[in-house]
């Protein structure tokens, strides 16, 4: 009974973490992949790898950055197994083009084809800035990196995404 | 703090709150924040993307399996294989034994150089062409290449593979660990003093053979792999007198 008492919590803590931060976890693999249905199988390997690891999260207000990490490792390992080669925009698959297909506003179609564009080094600092809230220290420890070439990377995909919403601009 | 310093700042950041004192006397950076608030804006609109209904792993499958959590694989991978799939695979896995057999066993005396040869096992062996993400036990690793040799554990790499094979006629280490491009393999041998490097050279990979002392190492990866890290751990952890 204790058994079932303790697995029923366990579970109760898992979907209640996963159902707050799944919509973080799906956006941060598919910036990071660039692919719908990639995301999808990397959001997923990562819920199965968070339920088995589930004790290592100590505290749950660390739970989000916790996930990312997951999904960061998860889609690596992705990668490693396929070995997919590299992300042409002009010549993209279904999935691929199902990222940037589904925005009705030009102005922010062109925004994430510039998005899309952008080396992985720049596109992941942002997105982990812009739309996980990271500080740049936090954005360091998950990539890896001292802080000063993270505010670099940030300013140069600012600068790059300006410059190329310009020119859409004057087109 | 000047211009350039505080753009750098806003562009690094948009929300940065220093360089008080310079904005609020520069008309022209009150202006780049603006615009850079407003790209922001953008860009986060951009970024939220809509998200599927995403199918859960179902938790009572997951917990009927709770005791192997270091034996998660890919999803495509945990499919059914047809029974028929499995008697082609049973059969391609005799042929590759035969020609591992055939080839490395019994024909290496054929081999012109030792180079050559390194190459040509690299090729045959089961696993040096395909990624995986599951390490190779360490009683297992601990067998092949023991103390004396080398001191190595998975913090080296990830060691999918190791094995004792015989090149140029002695049993030596034949490791893979998971490199950045695909798998590397990586050939221990104490026994095998050469002069100088010898370029690994060929249509889908590269690599060296590298003097170590009264030894060697020899280190293969994909055409696109970088091995100098690799070649600098092996070669830190070996154990006989370089």
């Amino acid at each position: 009974m204790q058994s079932s008492n303790a697995d029923l919590d366990r579970r109760k803590r898992f979907e209640q973490i996963v159902g707050v931060f799944h919509q973080d976890m799906y956006r941060y693999a598919a910036w990071l992949c660039r692919d719908k249905a990639i995301a999808e199988d990397v959001v997923q390997e990562s819920m199965l790898r968070a339920w088995k690891s589930l004790e290592a999260l100590r505290d749950d207000s660390a739970a989000k950055p916790w996930l990312l990490t997951i999904v960061r490792r998860e889609n690596a390992r992705y990668f490693e197994r396929k070995r997919l080669e590299t992300v042409d925009i002009d010549n993209l698959t279904a999935s691929q083009a199902a990222l940037l297909a589904e925005e009705p506003d030009d102005d922010l179609g062109d925004m994430r084809a510039a998005i899309y564009e952008l080396d992985d080094d720049y596109r992941e600092p942002l997105v982990l800035q812009v739309l996980m809230g990271y500080s740049t220290n936090e954005i360091a420890d998950q990539m890896g990196l001292k802080q000063g070439a993270v505010l670099t990377r940030l300013h140069r995909a600012r600068a790059k995404l300006k410059d190329v919403m310009q020119e859409q601009a004057i087109q | 703090m000047n211009c350039e310093e505080y753009r750098e700042a806003i562009g690094a950041d948009p929300h940065f709150d220093g360089g008080a004192g310079h904005v609020s006397e520069c008309a022209a950076c009150q202006e780049y924040r603006r615009e850079m608030l407003a790209l922001d804006a953008k860009i986060k609109s951009a970024l939220a993307i809509t998200v599927p209904e995403l199918e859960l792993p179902s938790l009572d499958e997951i917990a009927a399996n709770s005791d192997s959590a270091e034996n998660v694989v890919a999803l495509d991978s945990r499919r059914g294989i047809p029974t028929r799939a499995w008697f082609a695979i049973a059969a391609t896995v005799l042929l590759a034994a035969f020609i591992g057999i055939r080839y490395i066993g019994i024909d290496n005396s054929s081999y012109q150089s030792l180079a050559e040869e390194v190459l040509a096992h690299s090729k045959h062996e089961p696993g040096a062409f395909e990624p995986s993400d599951k390490k190779v036990a360490d009683d297992q690793l601990y067998q092949v290449v023991p103390s004396n040799i080398a001191e190595l554990d998975h913090s080296t790499g990830l060691i999918t593979y190791a094995e004792t094979c015989p090149i140029s006629g002695n049993e030596v280490p034949h490791l893979i660990i998971q490199g950045e491009r695909g798998p590397i393999t990586i050939m221990l041998l104490p026994d095998e003093k050469i002069s100088e490097a010898i370029p690994l050279d060929d249509e889908n990979s590269h690599g060296v053979i590298l003097p170590v002392g009264d030894g060697s190492i020899a280190i293969i990866g994909s055409r696109d792999e970088k091995l100098e890290e690799v070649q600098k751990q092996f070669v830190q952890s070996v154990m006989w007198d370089t």
